[in-house]
């Protein structure tokens, strides 16, 4: 297992192509990537090429999908359902990765910092840790939304803020078993900083776990984004997958539709994270075990 | 109209049937157990310090005020028998009913009256209501005296409902007037003055009353008990209805399930009750703030809001047109003025008039607030409307009431949808939103900032006069004043509804609705 | 007892912090209040911030909230005229009787289908876990609860479409069980759904390895039949590790309850806490955010306690 010499572990190419070619065997994590392409190609453009305002009530409430031209209907105000849709893809989209983002940064920085560093450093920032795990993730976001204003960069925060430790977590644990390695140990014989070690040296090999627990947490935080809205902490003047759930949901008995549908884009999305987060697992792990 | 009532003939009045709401189609029958929901919990169940619909409901069976009021604005002998006010309208004579008893057997005497008013001038929200009183005399036990500063014919109706609750003053007397609003036994023990007394009392979940055997009305009330069952879904509540188990509710106020209840059989579903109530929705404008100083930009957002798509379609058609700061069932009503059909050419017309001239399909931008989250189809609706006439409207999020209510309080905002209710007189409700003494004062002061000289000469000249057709010509001028410079965008009167089956004799379809004695009504076979 | 002075040093900075973010935000509960009563003015509102205590310096309104704490006392709820203690008791029962149903669902299902598939990795059934457990993992739970809720109580009304029970129902103790069965049905399969996808996957890695373990092979050499192999000596030592996993989601499966509980206006802490938190009633909310903490670290010592009693391996395999 340690029997690595620093050469062959030093950050390379090679280990990621060979995890790409291993990715490319798994059918279910290339048709993930291939629907979340779409997806995201919709997001950036489609809301240009569709052309129709998703906040203009361009034909009669609750027209059902098919009819008079509305693929998708309308909903309670005569709103298009497929321009929302679209719209609401690149808020899903940019919320969920922005959030996540932001739970890495943080998760990474204090897991880093206390594998690295170990004793005292890493007792407080485990406490620290332990902490933000025993807040109710969701109803801490909650109030922070509540309190402080329901702007996206709000919620980003809110959901990045609670959904950090997990990554922490996951840092920290690679941090203490690379930083004996002796590619660091030759690093750090040869005058590298502290910093060096811990961003340069050691961070690029810590980086398979990371990048699959990153996949799963776009996927979570755009379905924590998604609760978020549908309980009406929301920007009103955005449109949310989530939120168009919530506010159509009083409609169910008239037209379901305007629930279903949007519900749908969620479940296929955050399906299509999961699958590529799978195959990216299964991908990076040969690798892992070799090591 | 209520200068004329002098010495009203008594004991007739008490033994006919005239009074709240009732049609009296049989003979009542007593006994029974009324079994109606609340839609939020209660917080406090003496009315004299708590406002607020949901109190009103249990308040106005625990507690009898001196007056109550028929379904054509009459006001009728209820705790006091007769009343007199004086030629220059400074005194009001009130003649309790000789035989009336609070819960516990003391009897209610002017003393309570004097101590009631008290209680409700140092406590209750609304303080026009008896502002001009200065003293209340007394010089036996049946006749309180109200000595006012001014003229003041809101008094009326301010004396009746849920507004003057007769509270005793041996229960309630034993703290500083302005502590009876945490008197321990608001919720425990209460000692009322009305035709239902307390059993028992369970936040959040229940309230139950029983017959008062020593009320002072011979005979009633005719029902044994009314269980009152906190039940806050209102799809929950139409389940309950459509099966019998509620025999009546009020204030169910979402369209969808108004309109579906309308077809179940043995039901009935009635907008009536609400007039004194008078709840309204409206789009505020800050007439302080950048375009909307200008009555033109006003003029120009009425034209591109459609006020029918509004009630048509989000309301489905259970709210009626509003037009002014008066609820349309209000004998003070004055339906003829500017109205607003959806235009856009002319919303268009006067923006460039104003001075907005469109620019790449953009004039300029506004924010809209919303307080609950009921309104956001019609804050969502308004925002779309304007976008067709230039106007960028940013929705701004409060997720919670008092984030709403701070910035209405503060007055900033530029437009917010707002619902606000007349409690009777417009005195009371009504004049708190144009006066130009009552600027940013709090949320529903007048937190548009409108100041119109005439406007508040109007309500000046309004508040004292007696004669109730010159009152109402003062209102009609008023009313055509607001409707013209638009402070606020009336929309429609909430859709409230009182749904009775038909096992329910006299429902409480009065003026006050609920806040009314349940006293008259009955359960049939 | 270190470790429970630790805990209580824990519960007292997760009070500081809510505390003072509660405090930091514009507007409080006495607006609320106002609007109850149709409107006040400010004088009015300066009255009930000063009876309600409002009015003090923070320091002071914290001290007392912290000696209250320590007192058992939450407070009292402006709002619902009620002390906190005694409200978060009042709904606690419906969410533990949602949150446990759900999790013993959840479990039951998932060691099955996980038994049942790792059987056959390839097999139709084994498809069936991974697609099962792909939907609990992907599909908002709010929306599978709108799903079920359009299916099942509005097409076909086999189920009501919510709260906990019919209000005007009277009759004995079996009556209101029914009752309740009947409205829990939907909510728990809904908040079961995403555990379950949770624990059907755990359940199938564990049970392939155990069938591939020695004492597996052991049983099936002294000639015992298949069934009993899988289901009795197998499935039990399956059962471990998702039990473990399962008293690790206090925290899930408290923000899940939040969502299910909003979708049936489940009468639990969930929607006391949606309707305290857009109401502003800082005692209420600040109660709940605490008692969750309280529950977290409670069951994290808990579920502490059962891993160090249990084998080595799986103790390594948490960490």
């Amino acid at each position: 297992m340690s029997d690595l010499d620093p050469a062959t572990a030093q950050p390379s190419r090679s280990p990621f192509r060979e995890a790409w070619a291993n990715f490319l065997t798994n059918r279910a994590a290339i048709l993930g990537l291939a629907v979340l392409t779409l997806i995201v190609f919709g997001a950036i453009f489609g809301p240009v090429l569709y052309g129709t305002d998703p906040y203009e009530m361009v034909w009669a409430p609750f027209s059902p999908p098919g009819e008079a031209g509305f693929l998708l209907g309308t909903d309670y105000l005569g709103r298009d359902l497929l321009a929302m849709l679209l719209s609401g893809a690149r808020v899903s989209l940019l919320v969920g990765l922005a959030a996540a983002l932001v739970s890495i940064f943080i998760g990474v920085t204090i897991g880093a910092l206390a594998g690295y560093y170990r004793g005292i450093v890493d007792e407080m920032l485990m406490r620290f840790t332990e902490f933000f795990q025993v807040l109710p993730t969701l109803l801490f976001s909650m109030v922070l939304v509540a309190l402080f204003g329901a702007s996206l960069a709000m919620i980003t925060f809110a959901i990045g803020v609670v959904s950090w430790t997990a990554v922490a977590r996951i840092t920290r644990t690679e941090f203490m078993r690379l930083r004996e390695m002796e590619f660091v140990l030759a690093s750090r014989a040869l005058g590298a900083t502290n910093r060096r070690l811990m961003f340069g040296v050691i961070l690029p090999n810590a980086i398979p776990p990371i990048i699959v627990q990153s996949a799963l947490m776009v996927g979570s935080a755009i379905l924590f984004e998604a609760g978020l809205s549908f309980l009406g902490l929301t920007d009103p003047n955005v449109v949310s997958w989530g939120q168009i759930i919530g506010s159509n949901r009083q409609y169910i008995l008239d037209a379901g539709y305007t629930v279903t549908v949007p519900g749908l884009a969620i479940f296929i999305t955050v399906l299509s994270i999961s699958l590529v987060g799978d195959g990216l697992n299964d991908a990076l792990n040969p690798k892992l075990r070799r090591r | 109209m209520f200068h004329q009532l002098k010495g009203l003939a008594v004991t007739a009045a008490l033994v006919s049937s005239v009074a709240a709401g009732a049609v009296m189609a049989e003979e009542p029958k007593s006994g029974g157990t009324l079994i109606v929901p609340l839609g939020t919990n209660v917080r406090n169940l003496n009315s004299a310090v708590q406002s607020g619909i949901a109190t009103g409901f249990p308040g106005a069976q625990l507690f009898a005020s001196p007056l109550r009021y028929d379904e054509d604005w009459t006001p009728q002998p209820y705790l006091a028998e007769s009343w007199e006010v004086s030629d220059d309208g400074l005194t009001v004579t009130l003649n309790l009913v000789k035989n009336a008893k609070f819960h516990d057997g003391t009897p209610i005497t002017s003393k309570d009256v004097a101590f009631s008013v008290d209680v409700i001038k140092a406590n209750h929200p609304f303080k026009s209501m008896f502002a001009p009183v200065e003293s209340v005399e007394t010089p036996d036990d049946h006749t309180a005296i109200l000595k006012l500063s001014q003229p003041h014919p809101a008094l009326m109706l301010a004396m009746s409902g849920q507004l003057m609750s007769i509270i005793p003053q041996h229960i309630y007397g034993d703290v500083p007037v302005d502590q009876v609003k945490t008197h321990p036994r608001n919720n425990e023990g209460t000692v009322g003055s009305g035709p239902f007394k307390l059993v028992e009392y369970k936040s959040g979940e229940h309230i139950i009353l029983e017959r008062f055997d020593d009320f002072f009305i011979d005979g009633r009330p005719y029902l044994d008990k009314i269980v009152m069952r906190v039940i806050s879904d209102p799809a929950a509540r139409a389940i309950a209805y459509e099966n019998g188990e509620l025999h009546m509710g009020a204030f169910e106020s979402l369209p969808r399930i108004i309109n579906r209840l309308k077809k179940v059989d043995g039901l009935t579903v009635t907008p009536e009750g609400y007039g004194a109530i008078g709840p309204l929705d409206w789009l505020a404008m800050n007439t302080q703030r950048g375009p909307l100083a200008d009555v033109k930009v006003r003029k120009a957002i009425a034209y591109a809001v459609d006020k029918k798509f509004i009630q048509n379609a989000l309301m489905q058609g259970t709210a009626a047109d509003s037009r002014t700061g008066i609820h349309p069932d209000s004998p003070f009503y004055n339906g003829d003025v500017e109205t607003y059909d959806l235009d856009l050419d002319k919303a268009n017309a006067l923006l460039d008039e104003a001075g907005y001239p469109m620019e790449d399909g953009k004039r300029f931008e506004l924010t809209i607030d919303f307080g609950w989250p009921g309104v956001k189809p019609q804050v969502e609706y308004v925002k779309a409307a304007l976008k067709k006439v230039g106007i960028d409207v940013q929705v701004r999020a409060s997720a919670d009431f008092p984030t709403w209510a701070k910035r209405m309080g503060e007055m900033d905002f530029d437009l917010s949808w707002d619902t606000v209710f007349n409690w009777g007189d417009p005195v009371i409700g009504v004049h708190r939103t144009y006066d130009s003494n009552n600027i940013g004062k709090g949320v529903w002061s007048n937190t548009q900032g409108y100041s119109n000289a005439r406007v508040d000469e109007l309500m000046g000249m309004a508040a004292i006069e007696s004669d109730p057709e010159k009152r109402k010509a003062l209102y009609a001028e008023f009313q055509q004043i607001i409707a013209d410079e638009l402070p606020v965008y009336h929309i429609n009167t909430l859709p409230y509804h009182t749904v009775y089956s038909d096992k329910v004799g006299n429902p409480p379809l009065g003026i006050w609705g609920t806040s009314t004695p349940l006293d008259m009504t009955y359960l049939k076979d | 007892m270190v470790r429970l002075i630790y805990a209580a040093a824990l519960l007292l900075a997760v009070i500081l912090l809510n505390f003072t973010l509660m405090h930091l935000a514009p507007g409080d509960v006495a607006d609320t209040i106002s609007q109850s009563m149709g409107g006040a003015d400010e004088e009015l509102l300066i009255q009930i911030r000063a009876d309600y205590g409002l009015d003090q310096p923070f320091i002071v309104q914290l001290g007392r909230y912290v000696g209250g704490v320590f007192q058992g006392n939450l407070g009292y709820s402006f709002f619902y005229n009620q002390s906190v203690v005694s409200l978060i008791l009042e709904r606690l029962p419906a969410t533990l009787l949602l949150v446990i149903s759900a999790q013993i669902v959840a479990l039951f299902f998932g060691v099955l289908l996980g038994a049942i598939s790792a059987q056959k990795p390839d097999g139709l059934l084994s498809h069936a876990v991974t697609f099962i457990s792909l939907f609990g993992f992907s599909a908002p739970v709010f929306w599978t609860g709108i799903l079920l809720l359009i299916g099942f109580s509005l097409n076909v009304q086999w189920f009501p479409v919510s709260g906990m029970r019919d209000v005007t129902i009277e009759g004995g103790f079996w009556a209101q069980a029914v009752d309740i069965a009947r409205h829990l049905v939907l909510p728990m399969i809904t908040l079961a759904s995403i555990f379950l996808a949770l624990y059907s996957r755990l359940a199938r890695a564990t049970m392939m390895e155990t069938l591939k373990s020695d004492f597996v092979r052991t049983a099936y050499a002294k000639g015992l039949p298949t069934r009993t192999v899988v289901y009795s000596h197998a499935m039990r030592n399956a059962m471990a590790p998702v039990v473990t996993l399962a008293g690790l989601q206090f925290s899930a499966v408290f923000s899940g309850a939040v969502l299910v509980e909003a979708v049936f206006s489940w009468p639990g802490l969930g929607t006391l806490a949606f309707q305290s938190i857009i109401a502003r009633d800082t005692p209420t909310i600040l109660g709940i955010l605490f008692f969750s903490s309280l529950v977290v670290i409670v069951g994290n010592l808990i579920t502490d306690m059962i891993l160090r009693a249990m084998d080595p391996r799986i103790r390594s395999n948490s960490a």
